[in-house]
């Protein structure tokens, strides 16, 4: 970690911070998205796996000290013991998978379509699946709802996040053709 | 920057360090995933919500500061009553109630800058394996934070650039430019961080904050400070 991988992943965590102060978008049945996954993912596509994944550590550990840097103003240790903190833990391997995918498969593709519909499988791998996996295992077990209970309380917001993996791909492959930054 | 959630005041819970508040929160937190009688619940829960008026703030403002934990909390009871039964969720509920009357408790009497220091202070162990590097790793929490107004700023800009020249304010139209020019910005301000010499000796006395500020404000003559 050099100084500037340090300053790449204060810039992607603040990020997720900024994304956070953009008012939510309410869906239809009343569910709010945000848009502080869309950060998580652009960590992974961009930055690669681990420095991906530190960002959103960063995140957890603003949050641990208390400052409000998640949407709707949470922070404090009160979110880790809440029962949605999954989906908030689930960030890292999520934009570490990402970053992980993304480093494999851009490599091996050419082409504008190619590469975001690649990207966007690496997102919606890294950014929903995984997300999702650990956010429901921890809503399963804390709320003793049970797995497919918990999975189906989440569904609504699977849409909102497949449109941000499509988005996240499109901004990834326009900001690296700019910038030339190695995943790492 | 962002302000923390704490606030100043002399309660007993106040005066109490931060490191035993946490270690004390996470056994309680632990030991009631282990409690599953629902009366001895909702007792957890009222007492733990007299600890959190025992710090001064008023019902009211407890209120508004929980509304929306306090909602996810009900939509999470409402689904345990529709999916699983009534008496899972009369356990449900006052837990998740006590857990996030407990944990402001702890939020609203810590300052983040008393955090920061618990933090560093348990990275040290960590440090001394070689493990992690707590200048650097408070180095980026630092600069994370300085981030965030420069992300809104930046953004607010290309919006106005954009709508000058008749664009409509479309997504990826935005997150683009915003992002290639940020880390630009991320990269010089990494360059004069290194220009200044981090990291700091042992024994200097810069603390990281004055790096970021320094390389924040666009000073980019290092030397020529006295």
């Amino acid at each position: 970690m050099n100084t500037r991988d340090i300053g790449y992943v204060a810039l992607f965590a603040a990020l997720i911070v900024a994304l956070g102060i953009v008012p939510a978008i309410p869906l239809a049945a009343g569910v709010p998205i945000t848009l502080q996954s869309l950060g998580v993912m652009l960590a992974g596509l961009i930055l690669g796996p681990k420095r991906g994944a530190l960002a959103p550590i960063v995140v957890i550990a603003l949050v641990a000290l208390g400052l409000p840097v998640l949407s709707g103003g949470r922070g404090g240790v009160g979110v880790f013991t809440g029962p949605t903190a999954g989906f908030l833990f689930g960030w890292v391997a999520g934009a570490f998978v990402a970053g992980f995918l993304a480093q494999v498969l851009d490599q091996r593709a050419d082409g504008f379509v190619k590469r975001a519909v690649l990207l966007s499988l690496a997102a919606i791998l890294g950014g929903i699946v995984v997300v999702y996996l650990g956010g429901i295992l921890w809503l399963a077990f804390f709320t003793k709802l049970g797995l497919t209970k918990a999975f189906t309380v989440s569904l609504p917001f699977i849409p909102g996040d497949l449109a941000k993996a499509v988005v996240a791909a499109l901004v990834t492959v326009k900001v690296r053709d700019a910038l030339s930054i190695e995943r790492k | 920057m962002i302000d923390g959630l704490g606030t100043t005041g002399t309660s007993p819970l106040h005066r109490l360090a931060p490191g035993p508040k946490l270690a004390a929160l996470a056994a309680i937190a632990t030991a009631l995933f282990f409690l599953d009688d629902a009366r001895g619940l909702v007792v957890a829960a009222i007492a733990a919500l007299a600890l959190l008026r025992s710090t001064g703030r008023s019902f009211g403002r407890i209120a508004r500061d929980l509304a929306l934990p306090i909602a996810v909390i009900a939509a999470v009871g409402l689904a345990d009553l529709v999916f699983v039964d009534a008496a899972t969720a009369a356990q449900v509920v006052p837990r998740l109630l006590a857990l996030a009357f407990l944990a402001h408790a702890v939020v609203t009497t810590t300052s983040s800058a008393a955090l920061l220091d618990t933090f560093e202070r348990a990275l040290m162990p960590f440090e001394r394996l070689g493990l992690i590097d707590a200048a650097r790793a408070s180095l980026t929490l630092s600069l994370a934070l300085r981030f965030v107004p420069l992300i809104v700023e930046e953004a607010a800009e290309i919006r106005a650039a954009q709508a000058a020249r008749g664009l409509g304010s479309h997504p990826i139209a935005v997150i683009v430019p915003l992002v290639v020019r940020t880390l630009v910005r991320a990269e010089r301000v990494a360059e004069a961080i290194d220009a200044r010499g981090f990291p700091p000796p042992r024994n200097s006395n810069t603390s990281r904050r004055e790096f970021v500020s320094e390389a924040t404000t666009g000073n980019d003559h290092p030397h020529e400070h006295p």
